[in-house]
């Protein structure tokens, strides 16, 4: 407020200050939303977590992700492999296609693979075998400057070796220290766990894919998404416990089950179960408590004179959804099934199990003669919501995610042009942008920058441990 | 033991009630004891260390234990969706103030439930409301009270509730809030520290935002992972099964897209929190998509497109990467059984070797397969999988995973809900327990999060009746006292 109260200072009116905030307050809302978002010039504007530095002894997808999560919003984050070898992932290509050169400089016929891809953007990459005592003290040495590290060797192991939390808790007691894995303590401790023995093992599987009764079987999510979602929950648990550290000043343990998280996100399943002792199964392309809304299968495709198969054959899928009393008019009247209509006036008398049946197949009988987007487009017209199930190249070709900035290519500074889908696709922020910086570099690319510039270790004596294979 | 009662069955309807948890006791078979898992503990030599596991992590220790966001203020609102109340409960869990608005007429979520049947609603012991599963199991440790924001005096208190909060999660369709003069761009003036975060479908801006029917029936998953590719790629192929009959696009049995955009979500919020308090001193507007958060998690697919323009098809309980990394058909189901490594790889021919003594001839005697990367090739994934689904058709789930398990390898089977439920280890730790609320005993999936030195997450309260904070909420935030919350409520305000 002004001193004065007779003075009307325009900072104390409502409103816009300046005719750019007016401007700002007047323009239609999306533009505004791309204006904030700035898609392209994410690298002017700062990181969310800038002087965070995390160290990772991981391997894989699931605890990668959890510290590349930090990494994309800025966090310094060292990824220490084991010498020569590296993260098991680099050798994984699918079919094994693909593979950026070189692995290592000791190896350079051999390639990372892209199943690499992701899970290690905007990392420093040192080696380093830290199971030897002699290594102990140059790793406490990183302990002391980092914030936390993230591990996922068997319970135990890290304590073993003198690197467990208990034993870096004494050399920084403000250090977060996370182990990810399959199942933690209790009677299947020592069990080794993957993505899709987290989908297998904690129900997911078993409600995904097509009934029985369509002739269907349990169905893998195609890709890892148990090991993503839990580096996702994994990062989260690390923020919660840095704000916590920055309250209190403590240092913490985190142990994380990856083969839980499909548990957590199973919805109604479990209260089901427990109450009514119902098991739930699989409902295929349907929902289970909305209805209509589920994927069709339309007669013709929309490539018949393609190439690729997944185009060819494949592009005969449509998402409809029409659950609402009046939506459900529409596509009836529209699909020539006002019968339908007049049966299954209610959503919840549509919503049974045989009501189900009768109205998709129903509807696939109206699509049997139309192709993909005949179907959308008919539906789109009429005002209904329906869109075609689209494959990787018609996610590349979106003009949506391309103008959102989500799919891009980037001029890796080592591998050079590189497609790129993770990252930007988190989440937009006005501020504080994720973005990548690079894919990934060759097993210790940054050796000489940890141990020469950090660790104060001359450089004969890097060569020294090189040689054998120490880093 | 039970009492032994006769019944009489002519409809589902009277079968209700007869597997509560009161009369059906959970679990069926006993949790594992402690002196159970001790042996475990000590055939690896790491008895001290998992009693130190044990004594600090524990989940039963949890409500003994700090909460992390424990000064953190969320206002939520949102219709329809799991995204947005996803990542309200995460705020919750670690500890921060929840409260989610409402219209007075309710989240039609309340009303959604497997295939129509209102028979399967949760009834509030204490008020006989009732409310679907869905919506009681994804609202944890959230305040639920009602506003109408599309009247004048909605909009008046949204906006003193919003100028108070550290984090606004708003679930509602692209520009609604702003249109009513309470997005982002209006409140930030009165709350600059404020973190807004829109979660979504497919964006609020964009070719393909997030669309309504001309009824205004909104988008819901999986429409996103419909726009990504992610439906087009699971499923099994149609040379595996035919088309139309299995062999399709397949969907999640979940709504998996809301779990993934509410957990970065809660993610980024997160670091906009720090960035606020460390650095920047400001708040900012966040936007998660569905499509978008599955789209970071499709591996490599789009990448590989840019590289070589292949297009990801489906491989239902294969891996295109890793081999083995699969699961097959088994004597009673599918079993899961993964290792690459050579280690690996090599523990599970000597495993399956003992009852198949062809395996190791036909499998690691062959000179290709003797390199990691070249194992994945198409025609050696199969021939893999045929030989051990060779041993595998012999075998139950159960005596395959303990026979894989000596050799430490990563296998378990598919298992279903109740299998799940009952499964020894997740009893123990426990994965879901029994918690009391409001609507009786239910059996719920705990936090991931809940295992921790410190701070661990952790449920209190699961689902609300509508507008049940109601008084509370708007004295402690507002100062609106019970008359004037009455008087709102008369006009439909609240």
């Amino acid at each position: 407020m002004a001193k004065d109260p007779r003075v009307t200072r325009i900072e104390d009116l409502p409103g816009p200050k300046s005719q750019g905030e007016m401007e700002e307050m007047k323009m239609p809302y999306e533009e505004y939303c791309k204006g904030i978002f700035d898609v392209g010039n994410e690298h002017s504007k700062p990181t969310a977590l800038k002087g965070l530095k995390w160290l990772s002894c991981t391997m894989y997808i699931f605890t990668p992700h959890s510290v590349a999560n930090l990494a994309e919003l800025g966090a310094q984050v060292v990824k220490i492999e084991m010498p020569r070898m590296g993260d098991a992932m680099r050798h994984t290509s699918p079919f094994n296609e693909c593979y950026l050169y070189p692995l290592h400089d000791t190896r350079p016929t051999t390639g990372t693979g892209l199943g690499f891809t992701n899970a290690n953007p905007n990392k420093y990459f040192m080696t380093m075998d830290y199971h030897i005592p002699e290594m102990r003290e140059h790793f406490y040495s990183l302990v002391r400057k980092f914030d936390g590290l993230t591990e996922l060797y068997r319970p135990g192991t890290m304590d073993k070796w003198q690197l467990g939390y208990r034993q870096l808790t004494e050399i920084n007691p403000r250090f977060i220290y996370v182990w990810g894995g399959g199942f933690g303590y209790g009677p299947k401790i020592f069990g080794g766990s993957y993505d899709i023995l987290g989908q297998a093992h904690a129900g997911l599987a078993s409600i995904t894919g097509m009934h029985e009764y369509m002739g269907g079987h349990c169905t893998k999510q195609t890709n890892w998404v148990i090991d993503w979602q839990s580096g996702n929950l994994i990062t989260c648990s690390i923020l919660a416990a840095i704000h916590h550290r920055r309250k209190t000043g403590l240092g913490t343990m985190i142990e994380f089950s990856q083969v839980q998280v499909p548990t957590r996100m199973s919805g109604y399943s479990f209260p089901m179960y427990g109450k009514f002792g119902i098991v739930r199964q699989r409902w295929g392309n349907w929902d289970t408590q909305l209805s209509v809304h589920g994927i069709i299968l339309c007669g013709k495709s929309d490539f018949p004179d393609a190439d690729n198969p997944q185009d060819k054959f494949c592009a005969r899928y449509v998402m409809v959804s029409a659950f609402q009393d009046a939506d459900f008019k529409e596509l009836c009247a529209i699909t020539g099934t006002n019968n339908l209509y007049e049966k299954y006036k209610s959503h919840n008398e549509r919503c049974e199990g045989e009501a189900q049946v009768e109205i998709y197949t129903a509807l696939e009988k109206w699509a049997e003669d139309k192709t993909r987007s005949e179907v959308a487009k008919t539906l789109q017209d009429a005002g209904l919501l329906a869109e075609p199930v689209r494959n990787d190249r018609e996610a590349y070709e979106s003009p949506h995610f391309r103008e959102r900035g989500t799919v891009r290519w980037l001029d890796d500074p080592l591998f050079g042009d590189m497609l790129v889908h993770c990252g930007y696709s988190c989440g937009h922020m006005e501020k504080t942008p994720r973005r990548i910086n690079w894919h990934w570099r060759p097993v210790g690319a940054d050796n000489k920058k940890v141990y020469q510039d950090w660790l104060g270790i001359p450089q004969s004596q890097i060569q020294e441990w090189y040689d054998k294979v120490w880093i | 033991m039970a009492e032994k009662k006769d019944i009489e069955i002519n409809s589902r309807a009277d079968t209700i009630g007869l597997m509560d948890m009161d009369v059906r006791p959970y679990p069926v078979t006993p949790v594992v004891s402690y002196d159970e898992v001790k042996p475990v503990y000590e055939k690896r030599k790491a008895l001290e260390f998992c009693e130190w596991a044990e004594a600090n992590l524990k989940f039963e220790k949890r409500y003994s234990k700090d909460e992390s966001l424990s000064h953190i203020r969320v206002l939520d609102i949102g219709l329809w969706r799991l995204g947005h109340k996803f990542a309200t409960s995460l705020f919750g869990e670690a500890g921060a103030e929840c409260v989610s608005i409402e219209p007075p007429g309710g989240d039609p979520l309340r009303k959604l439930t497997p295939f129509g049947r209102e028979e399967y609603y949760l009834e509030n012991r204490d008020t006989g409301e009732k409310c679907g599963m869905e919506f009681v199991a994804e609202t944890v440790n959230t305040h639920c009270v009602t506003l109408d924001v599309e009247t004048e005096e909605g909009q008046e208190i949204f906006k003193r509730m919003a100028g108070i909060s550290d984090i606004v999660i708003d679930g509602m369709p692209p520009g609604y809030m702003d249109n009513l003069g309470i997005g982002y761009r209006q409140l930030k003036e009165a709350n600059p520290k404020m973190i807004y975060i829109w979660v979504g479908v497919n964006g609020q801006w964009g070719p393909w935002k997030d669309k309504q029917s001309k009824f205004g029936q909104w988008e819901l998953a999986p429409f996103g992972s419909c726009a990504d590719s992610w439906v087009h790629n699971t499923g099994l192929a149609q040379d595996l099964l035919p088309r139309g009959k299995g062999g399709d696009p397949t969907r999640s049995g979940v709504w998996l897209e809301d779990y993934t955009a509410g957990g970065q979500a809660f993610l980024n919020a997160a670091a906009a929190l720090y960035w606020r308090d460390e650095l920047g001193n400001s708040g900012q507007m966040i936007e998660v998509t569905g499509s978008e958060t599955l789209l970071d998690m499709l591996d490599f697919d789009i990448t590989w497109y840019g590289f070589n323009a292949s297009i990801k098809g489906r491989s239902g309980g294969w891996d295109p990467n890793l081999n083995q990394y699969a699961w097959n058909p088994c004597k009673d189901g599918y079993m899961m059984i993964g290792g690459q490594t050579d280690k690996l790889w090599y523990n599970i021919g000597f495993c399956l070797e003992r009852d198949y003594h062809q395996f190791g001839r036909l499998i690691h005697e062959d000179p290709f397969l003797k390199e990691v990367g070249a194992r994945n090739a198409l025609h050696a994934l199969i021939k893999v999988y045929s030989v051990t689904t060779r041993w595998l058709r012999d075998q139950c789930r159960v005596e395959a995973e303990a026979k894989l398990l000596e050799y430490q390898l990563a296998a378990g089977p598919v298992m279903f809900i109740d299998e799940v439920a009952e499964f020894p280890h997740f009893k123990y730790r426990p994965w879901m327990y029994v918690q009391e609320t409001d609507y009786g005993p239910l059996l719920i999936a705990s936090s991931p999060s809940s295992y921790q030195v410190q701070a661990p997450f952790r449920c209190k309260w699961m689902g609300r009746d509508l507008g049940f904070d109601n008084y509370e909420i708007y004295m402690k935030w507002c100062g609106i006292d019970q008359n004037r919350v009455n008087e709102f409520k008369q006009k439909g305000v609240m």
